[in-house]
C-alpha cells in the first residue's frame, strides 16, 4: 500500500508496524541472549553438604591499595585472608591462640622469649618450603615504619630471632609482651623472594588456600585453589573473585540480582532488610568489632577542662546511635572493650549513662563554651548521622556544635597530625584483641603521643603497665585493665559511643564463610552448593 | 603553511607546560596526601614520614616536578602511588571501558532518535506527538543514577533478565552476546536524555523541511509522504543533528561519570574519582593533562585545517 503525502496512515496499519517492530527488537534480544549474562551468574541449585569446585564472586567497596597490605584497612583484609596465614589465629570470642602455621609453643616463664615449633609440611605458592627464617623476615618487614603496620611497636619489641632449626624459631623480647600472641595472631608470613612485588601488587604470595592470579586495578582481583595446600581435600572452591563495586546501592543491586555471592559493603539499614529477605543471609562480625567515639582535642581551651568532656560523655545518646544508625548491630559503651574482651567491664561502662540533668549540672560551673567544631569523614554515611545525633544531643544540654564534613584524605591527615580544631567522630578497632594492643597499637589511644595531645604520666605508666605483664589474660592483667580503664574514663580524651559489628551479606548458596578477628575472609571451608 | 605551524606549534607547547606546571602545584596545594592516606588511621608521624621518603614525596617540590616532567617527555608516566599498577595501563583500561559505554550509547541514542522522530512526522497523530514529548520531557528531567536505579531494580532485580552492573567477566571481545547484555542497561540509562534531545531537534528540523517549498512540489508530482520524509526532509536536516550530536556527546562523556558509579562501570570516571579521593598524585596529573592534551590537540588541529583553507589565517592578515 502507497500512502499519498500527508494523507494519515491507519491505526490498525500503525499497529501492526509497532508490533513487527517489537518483535524484531524482542527478538534480536532474545538471540542476543543465546547464553544469558544473568543465568551465567546464577549457576545450580542450592544443597548444604560440601561440594569442590566453583567461583566464588564477592564484591568489595573498594580496591586493595598494595602499599596497605600489612595494614588491616579496606580491601586489605580479604586478599590477606585469601592467600596469607599467620602463625597462630584466635577464635572469634577468645584470646586463646589456636595453632595454624605454629603446631605449638612455649612462653618462657619470665615472658620475655617464646619458642614457637613450625609446622613441616607448608610451602609458599612458589613452591619453596617454609621455613623459621621467614618468620623472622616477616616479623622483621613487619617492623619496618614503611608499611604502616599497627602492631609495629610489638614487632620492634623483638630483639632476638634464632632460626638454627629450620622448623622451630625463638624470639626474644625486649620486656615481657602481654600482646606477644596478638602480634603471633596478626603477622602474615611473607615470602621473601616477592617482597618488591608485594607492594606494587604484581605478586602476592603466601601459604594460604588461594593463590594469586591477576589483579585489574579499579576492577578485579582473581584467585584460585592453591592444590598444594597443607590441609588435606581444601579448599573446596576452585576460584575467589573480588569484583570492586564502589557503590553500596549498586553492591547491594548486585547481590541481589545474583551477580555477587558475597557483599561487604552494604549498608545496615539495607542489610536489615535483606536478612528478611529470602534467599539471603546476613551476620555480624562477631569478634572483629569496631568502636565509633567522639575524639577530643584536649588542648582546645575549651575542651582543656574536663568537666566539659565530661557534660558531652552524659549528653550524648549512644542507645539512639546504636539502634538508629547501626540498627541495633551493637551495644553502647563507655571504655572501648567488648563484651568478649578480658578487660570488659559493665559497671565502667556505666559510668557515663546519658544523664542530661548531670550535663547541664557540669556546664553550669563552666563559661558558656563557643561553638565547637565536629569533623567527620563524609565518605561513611554512618559517620554523618552519628555526628548529626551527637550534634542534637549536644544542643539539649548547650553545647553548639558546628558539623564539619570533610573528605576522608584530609580527614585521616588531621588525623595523624592531631591537627582537629575541637572534636571528630570515626571508628577504632584493636579492641577485640589484648587489651593493651589498643594503647600501644593504634595512634588516637598511643600514651605517649595521640591524636588528641592528651600527656598523662599516670595514663602512660598504666598502658605500660598492661603491656609489660607476663600474660595478657588472668587476675593480673584484669587489674592492670581496670587501671587502664579508669585512666580513660577519668582522661576522656576519647569519648567512646558503642560498639558496632560490620556486617556480612551473602546469598544462601555461600556456605562455610569465616572471618578473623581482624574481618580476614577465611574460605578454607566454603563451598557453593 | 610551514611558516604558519611554527608559529602556531610553540603556543600549542607553552600551554602544555604551563598547564602541567599548574596541575603538579594544584595537587600540592589540596589538603591531604598520598603518605597519610597509605598510612591510615592508626599510623604514627614517623610511618609517614618513611612513606614519604619512599615516594618521593619528602625531595623539594621543584625536583618532584623535573622528576614528573622527565618521565612525561620519555613516555614513561610512571606507577600509581595508591591504587597500584602502571599509570598508562590504568588510563588505557579506563579509557576503553568509558569509550565503550558512551560509544554504544551514542549508537543507541541515534537509532532511537532517528526512529522516533521519523514515526512522529510520518504518523502526525496528536496522542503519538503527545506520548513522544512526555516521553521525551521525562528523559531529560529525570537524572541518569535515578533511572540507572529504577532501570535495574526492574531488569535485574525484578525480572532479572540482566546483569546489574559490571563489565564482562571476559573482556568485551570474547562473547558478543554477554558484552551486549552487560552494555544494555548502562547505555540505556546513558542514552535517554541524549536521545530525547536528539528527538526534539530532528523532530522540529523534520517538521521545518516539511514546510518547504521543494516538499511541496514533491507532493504536487504525487510522491509519498514517507518517501519525502525518508529521502528528501531527512537527508536535509541529518547535516544540522550533527552539530547537536557533537555537543551532546560531550555530555555523554561527563554523564558517564555517574552512570560508572551506579552501573559498577571502572572507566575513566572511576578512575578520577579514585585518583583525587587517595590524592594518588600520578595518576591525577596524568589525567588532567591528557584532558588538556586533548583540548590543545583538537584546538590546534581545528586552526591548521581553517589556516590550511582560508589563506589569509596562514599569512597573518584578518579572516
Amino acid at each position: 500500500m502507497s500512502s499519498t503525502p500527508g494523507a494519515p496512515i491507519g491505526r490498525r496499519s500503525f499497529l501492526r508496524n509497532t508490533g513487527i517492530a517489537a518483535f524484531a527488537i524482542l527478538g534480536t534480544g532474545a538471540l542476543a541472549a543465546c547464553t544469558s549474562a544473568v543465568n551465567q551468574q546464577r549457576g545450580g541449585g542450592d544443597n548444604a553438604a560440601p561440594v569442590r569446585g566453583g567461583t566464588l564472586k564477592y564484591g568489595v567497596l573498594l580496591d586493595l591499595v598494595p602499599a596497605n597490605i600489612l595494614t588491616n584497612t579496606g580491601t586489605t583484609p580479604y586478599v590477606v585472608g585469601l592467600v596469607f596465614e599467620s602463625l597462630v589465629r584466635y577464635p572469634h570470642d577468645k584470646l586463646e591462640p589456636q595453632p595454624l602455621l605454629a603446631e605449638k609453643w612455649t612462653l618462657a616463664p619470665d615472658g620475655t622469649s617464646i619458642t614457637l615449633e613450625l609446622r613441616e609440611d607448608v610451602k609458599f605458592h612458589s613452591g619453596r618450603a617454609f621455613t623459621s627464617k621467614d618468620v623472622e623476615f616477616s616479623l622483621r618487614t613487619y617492623a619496618d615504619a614503611k608499611w604502616s603496620a599497627q602492631l609495629k611497636s610489638t614487632a620492634t619489641a623483638i630483639t632476638g630471632f634464632d632460626t638454627t632449626d629450620p622448623h622451630k624459631i625463638v624470639l626474644t623480647f625486649a620486656h615481657p609482651l602481654a600482646n606477644i600472641f596478638d602480634l603471633l595472631d596478626t603477622v602474615p608470613i611473607l615470602d621473601r623472594e616477592s617482597i618488591d612485588q608485594l607492594g606494587t601488587g604484581e605478586k602476592l604470595v603466601g601459604t594460604g588456600p588461594f593463590r594469586f592470579v591477576q589483579r585489574i586495578p579499579n576492577s578485579q582481583i582473581i584467585f584460585e585453589r592453591n592444590p598444594h595446600y597443607w590441609v588435606p581435600e581444601r579448599p573446596y572452591l576452585d576460584r575467589v573473585e573480588l569484583t570492586v563495586i564502589p557503590d553500596n546501592q549498586a553492591q547491594l543491586n548486585a547481590l541481589k540480582s545474583g551477580q555477587l555471592h558475597y557483599a561487604d559493603g552494604i549498608t545496615y539499614r539495607d542489610v536489615e532488610n535483606l536478612g528478611k529477605t529470602d534467599g539471603f543471609r546476613t551476620f555480624p562480625f562477631e569478634g572483629a568489632e569496631l568502636q565509633v567515639y567522639v575524639g577530643v582535642n584536649v588542648q582546645d581551651p575549651a575542651l582543656s577542662d574536663v568537666r566539659l568532656r565530661q557534660a558531652i560523655a552524659y549528653a550524648i545518646d549512644r542507645e539512639r546511635i546504636v539502634s538508629e544508625v547501626f540498627r541495633g548491630a551493637g551495644y553502647a559503651v563507655n571504655v572501648p572493650w567488648p563484651k568478649g574482651s578480658p578487660a570488659f567491664d559493665a559497671a565502667r561502662n556505666s559510668r557515663y549513662a546519658r544523664d542530661v540533668n548531670k550535663a547541664k549540672q557540669l556546664l553550669a560551673q563552666l563559661p558558656k563554651p563557643p561553638k565547637i567544631p565536629l569533623t567527620y569523614s563524609s565518605t561513611v554515611s554512618t559517620y554523618e548521622a552519628s555526628a548529626q545525633i551527637v550534634q542534637a544531643n549536644l544542643a539539649e544540654v548547650g553545647i553548639e556544635v558546628e558539623l564539619v564534613p570533610t573528605d576522608n584524605a584530609t580527614f585521616i591527615r588531621q588525623l595523624i597530625g592531631a591537627q582537629f580544631p575541637g572534636l571528630w567522630l570515626t571508628d577504632h578497632s584493636w579492641a577485640q584483641f589484648v587489651p593493651s594492643t589498643l594503647t600501644v597499637s593504634a595512634y588516637p589511644f598511643n600514651a605517649r603521643k595521640n591524636a588528641s595531645r592528651y600527656e598523662s604520666p599516670a595514663y602512660v605508666a598504666a598502658a605500660d603497665g598492661a603491656w609489660k605483664l607476663k600474660q595478657g589474660t588472668g587476675s593480673e592483667a584484669t587489674q592492670a585493665y581496670q587501671a587502664l580503664s579508669d585512666q580513660l574514663l577519668e582522661g576522656l580524651f576519647l569519648i567512646e559511643i558503642g560498639v558496632r559489628f560490620p556486617q556480612g551479606a551473602q546469598t544462601k548458596k555461600l556456605h562455610g564463610f569465616n572471618w578473623t578477628k581482624r574481618r580476614e575472609s577465611v574460605l578454607t571451608e566454603a563451598f557453593l552448593a | 603553511m610551514t611558516a604558519y605551524l611554527l608559529r602556531r606549534v610553540p603556543s600549542a607547547v607553552a600551554v602544555l607546560f604551563g598547564a602541567s606546571v599548574l596541575i603538579f602545584l594544584l595537587l600540592r596545594a589540596v589538603p591531604g596526601d598520598p603518605a597519610s592516606t597509605l598510612a591510615g588511621p592508626d599510623a604514627t608521624p614517623e610511618s609517614i614520614a618513611a612513606i614519604r621518603h619512599q615516594l618521593g614525596l619528602d625531595r623539594s617540590v621543584p625536583a618532584q616536578y623535573l622528576s614528573w616532567l622527565h618521565g612525561l617527555l620519555t613516555g614513561d608516566l610512571g606507577r600509581s602511588y595508591i591504587i597500584g599498577g602502571q599509570i598508562g595501563d590504568l588510563i588505557a583500561r579506563g579509557l576503553t571501558n568509558t569509550l565503550v559505554l558512551a560509544g554504544s550509547s551514542l549508537l543507541l541514542a541515534v537509532a532511537v532518535s532517528l526512529a522516533v522522530s521519523v514515526s512522529a512526522v510520518l504518523w502526525e497523530w496528536r496522542w503519538l506527538n503527545a506520548i513522544v514529548a512526555a516521553a521525551n520531557t521525562v528523559a531529560v528531567a529525570v537524572p541518569a543514577f535515578v533511572t540507572g536505579v529504577l532501570l535495574v531494580l526492574f531488569f535485574a532485580i525484578a525480572v532479572p533478565i540482566l546483569p546489574a552492573g559490571g563489565i564482562p567477566p571476559d573482556g568485551f571481545a570474547a562473547h558478543p552476546d554477554i558484552t551486549v547484555q552487560y552494555l544494555l542497561l548502562p547505555s540505556v540509562c546513558l542514552a535517554l536524555p541524549v536521545s530525547a534531545a536528539l528527538t526534539r531537534f530532528l523532530t522540529e528540523a523534520l517538521r521545518t523541511e516539511l514546510g518547504k517549498p521543494y516538499v511541496l512540489t514533491a507532493r504536487s508530482l504525487g510522491i509519498s509522504h514517507r518517501e519525502i520524509v525518508t529521502r528528501g526532509a531527512l537527508r536535509n536536516a541529518l547535516p544540522t543533528m550533527l552539530t547537536v550530536l557533537g555537543i551532546q556527546s560531550g555530555s555523554l562523556l561527563g554523564g558517564a561519570v555517574l552512570v560508572e558509579a551506579t552501573f559498577a562501570w571502572p572507566g575513566i570516571g572511576q578512575l578520577i574519582e579514585q585518583g583525587i579521593n587517595r590524592r594518588d598524585y600520578p595518576v591525577v596529573q596524568a589525567l588532567l593533562l591528557f584532558s588538556v592534551a586533548v583540548f590543545v590537540a583538537i584546538q590546534l588541529t581545528t586552526d591548521i585545517v581553517h589556516a590550511y583553507l582560508d589563506p589569509r589565517i596562514r599569512i597573518g592578515g584578518t579572516a
